[in-house]
């Protein structure tokens, strides 16, 4: 008796209908995996950095983008939709490519980024309409009680990648932070400590492994202040 | 003289046929026969100039060319699960729907029908700005501030309130998936007075 219950209940559970299976992204090997290799380049990302990028036409395209990340690019910083404005070109073309993927979870985003609404091109070109943009200085900041501390682990541990200004490195896909909204930088710098971001660089992860939750808030903090000369 | 033989004479008639119909006279011609059938078989649901009266049919006058013409092809080939729409365009030439999703771009839409305007200012919200807390983008990114669409991108403005409602449940529910994912995803986070808001607000917009 138990058992046919709880087959029934089972079969329940399989035979409803999945509504969100038309939009549910798919899972692809990330940092939890042995091997991992952070950056293999696929098929689709390879058409995007291939393209001749045309920002006019990325305009038109980034609509589908704006109704969250709004016509400035600088996204919201409450919601912790990351800004970017300014943000390199390769870094869009990456994070979003990871998102089709699934490598990077953004079950939020997936529906908007599919190859259904944009395609591998208008991506390019949306990523070169985006860097254009200016960096808006508005951006969310944390409360400022500890960036002395913030500073050290930065140049200790960031700076060798994402530059002295947070400015990253566009050839070698390394974001730009300066400018990010703080709890976007909070969550993705803690997500990429616990491997939740998964997509993340091994050597980041590394770097991150001994930080504590005060730690992550402090070199959040300091990045979201950091601004890079003639992008605002 | 040679004698043509029945094919070729057919072949030769149809040649002189399209040569007679090129440029303007083709356009005038396709307009023409797209108003015949709007008249024929779209207007007793739709209006006879695509401002339907009956709020479970949508009024088309003014919808985007591109929006209208993949709405037909998707009745047709059954993507899109309609039980009136899908045996009527299975009737349609691919020549019939590029004319008809012409003529109803073409024709002048008349305001449309508000039921609730206690709910247009929390419609109105949504729409331009969409509800960071639930992830839903504002509608207007796509739709345009004043409801026009462009493109893909469906007109909403004037649209009837019951008819943007059942398609934003039909999307919400999974049972309308042609077209966008976008608009699933968007419905399933949109709470029931949202919905009827922004439907209300769309039906407001001239």
């Amino acid at each position: 008796m138990k058992h046919t219950l709880l087959a029934l209940c089972l079969s329940t559970l399989i035979a409803q209908p999945a509504v969100a299976e038309f939009h549910n992204q798919p899972h692809a090997a990330g940092i939890e995996t042995y091997g991992y290799q952070w950056n293999t380049p696929d098929q689709d990302m390879n058409r995007a950095l291939a393209h001749p990028a045309d920002a006019k036409k990325g305009e038109a395209a980034y609509k589908i983008c704006k109704g969250c990340h709004k016509a400035d690019g600088s996204g919201l910083a409450d919601a912790d939709y990351p800004q970017l404005a300014g943000q390199h070109a390769s870094v869009i073309i990456k994070q979003i490519m990871d998102i089709r993927a699934g490598r990077r979870d953004n079950p939020r985003m997936y529906p908007f980024s599919g190859d259904w609404i944009v395609s591998a091109e208008e991506i390019a070109d949306i990523a070169a309409y985006l860097n254009a943009l200016p960096t808006p200085g508005s951006n969310g900041k944390g409360n400022g009680y500890n960036l002395a501390h913030g500073k050290a682990l930065y140049e200790k541990d960031c700076a060798t990648c994402h530059g002295k200004s947070g400015e990253g490195d566009a050839g070698k896909f390394i974001p730009m932070v300066a400018g990010q909204h703080f709890i976007y930088l909070k969550r993705e710098t803690r997500e990429s400590r616990d491997q939740g971001r998964r997509n993340a660089s091994p050597e980041m992860v590394k770097a991150l492994k001994s930080y504590t939750d005060a730690d992550v808030e402090a070199v959040s903090d300091y990045m979201a202040r950091l601004s890079v000369a003639g992008k605002r | 003289m040679p004698v043509l033989k029945p094919r070729m004479l057919a072949a030769v008639v149809c040649f002189a046929g399209t040569l007679a119909s090129a440029g303007t006279v083709q356009a005038a011609d396709d307009a023409a026969k797209a108003a015949g059938i709007a008249n024929e078989i779209c207007a007793g649901c739709h209006g006879v100039d695509g401002n339907s009266v009956a709020p479970t049919f949508p009024r088309l006058a003014g919808q985007q060319k591109v929006y209208l013409l993949r709405e037909l092809k998707d009745f047709k080939s059954g993507k899109h699960v309609d039980e009136v729409m899908n045996p009527i365009a299975s009737r349609l030439s691919d020549e019939d729907m590029v004319n008809l999703a012409a003529f109803y771009a073409a024709q002048k839409s008349t305001p449309g029908i508000v039921t609730n305007p206690a709910l247009l200012p929390l419609g109105k919200a949504l729409y331009m700005n969409g509800n960071a807390k639930s992830d839903i983008p504002a509608c207007s990114s796509c739709h345009e501030e004043d409801g026009s669409g462009g493109g893909k991108f469906p007109r909403v403005a004037g649209q009837h309130v019951e008819y943007t409602l059942n398609e934003l449940r039909l999307y919400a529910t999974g049972k309308r998936t042609n077209g966008a994912r976008v608009m699933q995803a968007v419905a399933e986070r949109m709470s029931e007075e949202e919905t009827r808001a922004v439907a209300e607000y769309m039906a407001s917009m001239p």
